[in-house]
């Protein structure tokens, strides 16, 4: 029998939703389940760990893991993949994830696939698939070690509602800090705002709101909705939008019930980080605009004028 | 300092792909300098013109990459290692990696800049293992670089919850988002110049790798096929007055596609 290893995905203190779908996979494919959980102030998060599907949990707890750092995560990582003896460590979508799972799979002697969207257990061996070449193809991965180190990609497995584990807490030592990439800050004006990943609608912003004040007139719609409110790669750059707002390629991956992209031309950079969305809604005064091609419901129209039309008339559904 | 820049030659992701019998068709690809690479190597030059550096890339595997490390030098590096060697066709990440380690240890170089990930595999790790096995310390996705003095930098990294500010212990190695610059143009000079350069080709021997250290890393993960990807198809597209097309869309998102 497998053994799976899940990295819990834990922001502001909450365990969030990709831990119950990672160990659901891992149930469904017959494994013994773990998480490990790092983090400064995380002692109440055992028994959501549990029923998150667990049957054993690795908590990290130290006011010195509250900020993010690599190395000691790491640390952390493989200290509780040798206790379990983990055959498959699995991180769900993040940067932090992202960040460690080399480092994890560098330690243990590991494979590792990162964006993974399906794990298959085949004649005694791994298989992966995971999208390539900004999601133009998908690759079939043969796994030739025992062990692989997999970040999923975001939406690539549900949680089952059935599921469920008993407490088992294994604490973990605290890990040295790294002495050579001290972590000085956290800027973030992420607080109080919905989190993409977890968001059930996401509102995006492109370069067609040109400014602030067309960035504001899209951010009502995304209050109105209580949507994630995100951001194409251009308002970025711009200056207008956080890092961490951006959506595609090399910004969150996203997968909600409604992707709503406002001003947006759908380059394929975006493309990758949008397109696993359910129902796409896209409002663009080009009806070439490629984002056309991929979204369910088009509005052809110029989105200063489009935008309040649409609050107005979701404001007369409730 | 001294900087050692990775880049690597990909397809270029703009044109369309074609999979047949679980291979790519290489007909008609074409092949440009990763992106992420290209911010990699503006960080250095920027850096070499800023505070003083000593830039050195080098480039893995790709077959013939004359073009695209002249393309480098025109933007501003000064020396150029290419590795080739039939042993590396069927590399992944952690021998990359492998490779990298070498060359790095045969420099005396304080920062290693790789970019975050390369637009042919999306994997994002020859540069974080390359930091495991140096031992280095690594930071990835940084979107800034600040020198504070000799022995340190400050970065920043886009990360889950915001920028996260990082000082850094020389030597150390960091993977750079595109959004860390917008890479110049090279300019006539620059490349007139790029075409007397030299660029140092070696394959592993060369490099004082044995057939030994190759087939003991082999590799630890293989493509064993490429699909097509699943293509959405668009659907209803509203064009007229706003007031009805979108009041008319409002209605299917609540009741056609409950959604809403
Ligand atoms: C390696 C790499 C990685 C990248 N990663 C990402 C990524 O993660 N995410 C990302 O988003 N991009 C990414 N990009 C950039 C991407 O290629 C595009 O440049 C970017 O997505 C464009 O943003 P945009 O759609 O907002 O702007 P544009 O392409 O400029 O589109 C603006 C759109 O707004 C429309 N518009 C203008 N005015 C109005 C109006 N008044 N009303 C309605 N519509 C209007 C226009 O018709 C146009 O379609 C990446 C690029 C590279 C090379």
């Amino acid at each position: 029998m497998s053994k799976v290893l899940v990295v819990a995905d834990i922001k502001q203190g909450d365990l969030k939703s990709s831990t119950s779908e990672l160990l659901s996979k891992a149930k469904a494919i017959g494994a013994e389940r773990a998480v490990v959980a790092i983090g400064g102030n995380i002692e109440s998060l055992s028994s959501d760990l549990a029923n998150a599907g667990s049957d054993t949990q690795y908590i990290a707890n130290d006011p010195g893991l509250e900020l993010f750092s690599a190395g000691p995560y790491t640390t952390c990582v493989v200290d509780a993949a040798r206790q379990f003896d983990a055959d498959m460590i699995w991180f769900g979508f993040s940067e932090s994830g992202k960040a460690v799972a080399p480092r994890v799979a560098a330690q243990l002697d590991a494979a590792c696939a990162t964006e993974i969207t399906d794990v298959i257990l085949e004649g005694g061996h791994i298989e992966v698939v995971r999208p390539a070449i900004t999601n133009k193809v998908i690759q079939r991965v043969k796994i030739n070690t025992d062990k692989l180190v997999a970040v999923v990609r975001a939406g690539a497995f549900e949680a089952v509602e059935e599921i469920t584990g008993t407490e088992n807490v294994v604490e973990l030592s605290p890990p040295e800090s790294d002495l050579k990439a001290v972590i000085k800050e956290l800027v973030s004006d992420a607080s109080g705002e919905i989190d993409l990943a977890d968001a059930d609608i996401v509102v995006s912003v492109g370069r067609g709101a040109k400014d602030q004040a067309g960035i504001d007139l899209v951010k009502d719609l995304a209050n109105d909705l209580s949507a994630g409110f995100g951001s194409s790669r251009a308002m970025v750059d711009g200056g207008f939008m956080a890092h961490n707002k951006q959506v595609g390629q090399t910004g969150k991956i996203v997968a909600p019930t409604l992707y709503i992209a406002i001003g947006i031309s759908g380059a394929i950079q975006h493309l990758a980080g949008m397109n696993g969305s359910k129902v796409i809604l896209a409002v663009n005064k080009d009806p070439e605009a490629p984002i056309f091609n991929v979204a369910d419901y088009g509005i052809v129209g110029d989105l200063f004028e489009v935008v309040p039309i649409l609050r107005e008339e979701i404001k007369k559904l409730s | 300092m001294k900087i050692l820049t990775t880049v690597k030659k990909v397809v270029d992701v703009e044109l369309t792909m074609r999979v047949e019998d679980g291979a790519i068709v290489e007909d008609g690809m074409q092949y440009v300098i990763n992106a992420w690479d290209e911010s990699a190597v503006e960080a250095s030059v920027q850096l070499k013109e800023n505070n003083g550096a000593e830039t050195t890339l080098v480039s893995v595997g790709g077959g013939d990459n004359t073009d695209m490390i002249r393309r480098c030098y025109a933007m501003g590096i000064e020396n150029g290692i290419h590795i080739e060697d039939p042993a590396l066709d069927k590399a992944d990440s952690s021998i990359y990696a492998r490779v990298l380690q070498m060359v790095y240890e045969k420099g005396d170089y304080d920062l290693v800049i790789t970019g975050k990930q390369a637009q042919d595999t999306d994997s994002g790790q020859t540069g974080i293992i390359l930091a495991e096995y140096l031992g280095l310390p690594c930071v990835s996705n940084v979107v800034a670089i600040e020198v504070l003095d000799g022995q340190h930098i400050k970065v920043s990294r886009s990360g889950d919850a915001g920028t996260e500010i990082v000082e850094m212990e020389l030597p150390a190695l960091i993977t750079v988002d595109v959004s860390i610059n917008e890479p110049r143009l090279p300019q006539m000079r620059g490349i007139m110049m790029a075409k007397k350069k030299k660029i140092e080709v070696m394959d592993l021997a060369a490099l004082g790798v044995s057939a030994d250290d190759i087939s003991a890393a082999a590799p630890r993960s293989e493509i064993v096929e490429y699909m097509a990807s699943k293509t959405r198809k668009g659907g209803q597209k509203f064009e007229g007055e706003p007031a009805d097309i979108t009041a008319q869309v409002v209605d299917l998102l609540a009741n056609e596609a409950k959604v809403l």
